[in-house]
């Protein structure tokens, strides 16, 4: 289970994560966020890559807000995929298993569940976006984390190929059956993915019925009038 | 015509400034000199001193470039980061007699005594790492604008996936610094090729030992042998036109990739 408790980040005295707390059992958890809300930030904070000004990150109880990223066990999907240009998608995919983790079922069965099975022996520069995401999703679930960090996989995907993979990754994701935390900025995107959804507005978070209703925070913050869209 | 003002000021301030030195010089070569040259063995032995020198120099200071590039990914905030960055554009500014002093004090017989009576001074060691002193801080930056253009997340994934900074950088950094590792150690032999005062200030000017091409020059000119001063600075010329090539070549390469 992932708990984050009252995390809170400045970057040149603005505040970009402001307590920040969430509690987060093995389901799908989607923050929605404006451009510059904090999504990535808090992410990184909690994979390890980004240092908090204050605040704790628990996995399992335990407190891992000192440990290093390699300690973590925490997969970690960034915006763009961030693939390893000189390997081949399966050693790629492999990676995790030259530092003695993860695991070879794991990494076969999601090769066959999205499809990967032809291009295992391909460069990353020779794939088509969904494929590159799919790589990039897939090499995380191998290393078997306790937990998985999704940051805007998709935003460099068209929407035809977006409204295919959405499914996918969600039967994938609901398959490893760990916390995730799934960070976009569209709440359709959202809607198709999530089981529970967040708002996130100038580094707070606030927990909403549906991905729709991350609208109306975020316009109320703004102090855009409902009636005006 | 006033739009190509500044190409109509570059061009004949180019020409005359640097292709007329370069022309003049190899006009001056004639048959007599080059035969001379040719057959002297201590022209043959700076040649080798030169190269081998340089190639040495330019490893070792990839070697250390190849440090410097992971402290400029992972620890840019340490005190030693801060002053090796510094460092890097020292050489630009200080005389290179200074370097060559600095390092014959250093190395020298005072420090240095237990290896020769006079240290490493005026052996080829000497020779080495004056031209890795001068050309260390070319191949530093190289590889950190390398390593800048590595995207971040790159590394941030392999760290999550259990590589300690290390092996981030030896597994995923590194071999994705092709150009730079290239660029870095041709660079850092060019101008190892070029090094005439902190070499001739800590290794000497000893003929078939510890003499380079730019010292076999300025020895020949001082005993006035022009015509094979000039013979063997055209053969400069030319080897650092083909290392300077190289570079073009590569890069062209890089380019169409
Ligand atoms: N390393 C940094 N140094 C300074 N400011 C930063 C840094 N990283 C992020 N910020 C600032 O923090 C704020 C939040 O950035 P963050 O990347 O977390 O937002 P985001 O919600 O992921 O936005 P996007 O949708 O554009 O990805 C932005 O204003 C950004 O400029
Ligand atoms: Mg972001």
């Amino acid at each position: 289970m992932l708990k984050i408790d009252k995390l809170c980040k400045q970057y040149n005295n603005q505040p970009v994560l402001n307590q920040v707390s969430l509690d987060m059992g093995p389901k799908i958890s989607v923050i929605i966020g404006l451009n510059g809300s904090g999504k990535s930030t808090l992410l990184k904070v909690v994979a390890g890559i980004v240092e908090p000004d204050s605040g704790t990150v628990y996995i399992d109880r335990q407190d891992i807000t000192a440990l290093d990223p390699e300690e973590r066990k925490i997969g970690y999907v960034p915006q763009h995929p961030a693939l390893f240009n000189h390997l081949t998608a399966l050693e790629n995919m492999r990676y995790c298993l030259k530092n003695g983790r993860g695991s070879e079922k794991i990494l076969d069965r999601y090769v066959e569940m999205l499809g990967l099975k032809d291009i295992l022996t391909k460069k990353p520069r020779t794939l088509s976006g969904g494929f590159k995401s799919r790589v990039s999703l897939v090499r995380s679930l191998a290393s078997q984390p306790k937990v998985m960090l999704l940051d805007e996989p998709l935003s460099d995907i068209d929407v035809a190929v977006k409204e295919k993979l959405l499914p996918e990754f969600k039967k994938v994701l609901k398959d490893m059956g760990i916390p995730t935390l799934y960070v976009t900025h569209d709440p359709w995107e959202a809607s198709l993915l999530g089981d529970n959804f967040y708002a996130m507005v100038k580094g707070k978070i606030t927990e909403i019925n549906s991905a729709d209703d991350a609208f109306d925070i975020i316009k109320a913050s703004y102090n855009i009038k409902s009636s005006v869209s | 015509m006033s739009r190509n003002i500044i190409a109509v000021i570059f061009t004949p301030l180019f020409l005359l400034l640097v292709i007329y030195p370069l022309v003049a010089l190899l006009f001056r070569l004639e048959s007599n000199g080059i035969a001379r040259t040719l057959v002297d063995p201590f022209f043959w032995d700076s040649v080798k001193n030169t190269i081998v020198a340089a190639a040495f120099a330019a490893a070792m200071g990839l070697l250390l470039a190849i440090g410097f590039g992971y402290l400029h990914l992972f620890q840019k905030n340490t005190f030693i980061y801060k002053i090796a960055n510094l460092m890097n554009d020292l050489p630009i500014a200080l005389p290179h007699t200074v370097a060559g002093l600095a390092l014959l004090l250093a190395f020298g017989r005072n420090a240095f005594g237990f290896v020769g009576n006079t240290g490493l001074a005026f052996t080829i060691i000497a020779v080495i790492l004056a031209m890795f002193f001068v050309s260390y801080p070319l191949a530093a930056r190289t590889l950190a604008s390398g390593v800048e253009k590595i995207e971040k997340e790159v590394i941030d994934v392999a760290r999550t996936l259990g590589d300690t900074p290390t092996k981030a950088y030896l597994r995923i950094a590194l071999p994705n610094l092709g150009e730079a590792l290239f660029s870095g150690f041709v660079l850092a032999f060019s101008r190892s090729l070029s090094e005439f005062a902190a070499v001739i200030m800590f290794g000497g000017n000893v003929p078939g030992k510890t003499q380079v091409l730019a010292s076999y020059v300025f020895t020949k000119v001082e005993e006035g042998e022009l015509e094979m001063a000039v013979t063997a600075s055209a053969f400069c010329v030319v080897l650092s036109l083909l290392t300077v090539s190289i570079l073009g070549l590569r890069r062209l390469r890089y380019a169409k990739n």
